[in-house]
């Protein structure tokens, strides 16, 4: 029903009325097709070189030959509470296989979905129980006792501890991508507000649930941005439905979104209580399993990337610890998106990525102790 | 459905609203942002939070206790008793684990000593 040159209004003809309805039904079932299926993501060919519980730590298959490769294996590190199939997102569009691409060995924990018998299981656990010895797997099968860590989130949080209380298990590089740090600002976006109310008692959610559901940890995250999470994405899909492209993107996005894990219990708690509301790592007060976590004796090369637009982990919750951290080769890195989109958005290959590898790379060369 | 703004769709439910909508989603998105990031909106939803699993907390504790009653007596394990199971399941993994790389550096040690 257009308006035609002179302003009169063109009755549209039977075979356009069909033809509209026909592109009506056709965009529905593809709409409803994508918010309920899944889409194929994680499709890199890797090895599973070690299991302990839920915990899997897999090795990529490397893309180059042996020379080509740079000596220093990688270790990708995800957060505790989500898959980490966003760094393998899909064929075309994948972290992982850019990097393999790159010439790294490389390696995946996948902490996994936490079940009731792991309630107890708390960042001293992930910190100095689990990842010493997916470290200790990684080198004996990687050959290298130096190594290098991206830790994403709480990915990061459990690498920096980790980095501060084994300085010398072999750690030469420290990527950090939105690393919940510094929690001395309450009035900042993102949890902390919610968090420091009186009224938020993590305690009482971990005695209800045991483990902390992730239907509610995801709520919770939506609920940061809630028009666009709960209208806008939808919105911008029917947009888009007639383009392939942008329908895969979306698709593989809300196949890793909808895939959500709970939270183990004690973690939750410890993550509320002594990061959020005490801020306990940032002021030197923080202990694992006994041992005070020292920042100043964190002193492998530090890459500190924060995410501009990131609600989630607001950027002065990262970029606290850059005058703390013992490291003398440290860079802080500012990437425009937010807190996923950063490396896993359609910008990531050409915003992200390549200062990542162009950071890691010479870095990554053989030295004596390798 | 990317259609020319000029042009009117009835076959897009959306795109009837398109104009209005994408006019109005920016400044809803900003208020319910800022919304959410206010005292009020904490202390809230920290209260409905608080009332709701201290009112739940106690039923749920109690269909667990008598379930649990139940199993018990039809001889029967309850799923806390699973989850004692499965903990120590995962001890013994994390000692097969230790011993493992145990394993590993006798065995590059005395491969080490041959090579010598």
């Amino acid at each position: 029903m257009n308006d035609t040159q002179n302003g009169q209004v063109e009755i549209p003809s039977f075979s356009d009325i069909s033809e509209g309805w026909h592109d009506l039904a056709r965009n529905t079932q593809t709409f409803n097709r994508l918010l309920n299926t899944d889409a194929s993501i994680a499709q890199t060919p890797k090895e599973l070189i070690w299991t302990l519980n839920k915990a899997k730590l897999y090795r990529y298959v490397p893309v180059r030959p042996r020379e080509e490769r740079h000596a220093t294996p990688l270790l990708l590190v995800f957060a505790i509470m989500n898959r980490p199939h966003v760094l393998d997102l899909r064929p075309g569009h994948s972290f992982a296989e850019y990097m393999l691409d790159k010439g790294y060995d490389l390696y995946l924990l996948d902490w996994g979905e936490p079940g009731p018998e792991d309630k107890n299981l708390d960042f001293d656990d992930y910190t100095l129980e689990y990842l010493p010895r997916v470290i200790r797997k990684l080198k004996a099968v990687s050959g290298s006792n130096e190594f290098s860590i991206l830790g994403w989130c709480l990915g990061a949080l459990i690498s920096t501890l980790y980095a501060s209380l084994r300085p010398d298990d072999g750690l030469r590089n420290l990527i950090l991508l939105t690393a919940p740090l510094d929690f001395s600002d309450k009035k900042s976006s993102g949890f902390i507000r919610w968090t420091s109310d009186p009224n938020f008692k993590p305690e009482s959610i971990v005695e209800a649930f045991g483990n902390v559901p992730g239907e509610m940890i995801d709520s919770g995250a939506k609920m940061l941005k809630p028009i666009e999470n709960f209208i806008g994405t939808y919105t911008m899909l029917w947009d888009n439905i007639e383009s392939t492209k942008r329908t895969d993107a979306w698709h593989a996005m809300n196949t890793w979104v909808r895939d959500i894990i709970p939270m183990a219990g004690a973690a939750y708690q410890q993550l509320i209580n002594e990061f959020y509301k005490e801020n306990k790592l940032v002021e030197g007060r923080l202990k694992i399993r006994g041992e005070r976590v020292d920042l100043s004796r964190l002193t492998a090369n530090l890459f500190n990337v924060i995410a501009e637009s990131d609600h989630i982990t607001p950027p002065c919750q990262s970029e606290g610890i850059m005058d703390l951290v013992g490291s003398e080769d440290k860079e802080l890195f500012r990437v425009r998106g937010g807190h996923i989109g950063i490396m896993a958005g359609s910008g990531a290959e050409k915003n992200t990525w390549p200062h990542l590898d162009g950071w890691l790379a010479p870095r990554s060369q053989q030295t004596g102790e390798g | 459905m990317s259609e020319d703004k000029e042009s009117f769709n009835p076959f897009d439910p959306t795109g009837m609203f398109k104009e209005m909508r994408d006019t109005n989603i920016d400044a809803w998105a900003k208020m319910m942002g800022k919304a959410v990031q206010t005292d009020v909106y904490a202390e809230s939803t920290g209260r409905m939070l608080d009332a709701w699993l201290s009112s739940s907390t106690p039923v749920r504790k109690m269909l667990d206790k008598s379930m649990s009653q139940a199993l018990a007596n039809l001889k029967m394990p309850s799923s806390d008793d699973i989850t004692r199971l499965a903990e120590r399941l995962t001890n013994i993994e994390m000692r097969l684990d230790d011993l493992d790389a145990k394993l590993d550096t006798f065995l590059s040690k005395l491969s080490d000593g041959r090579s010598e």
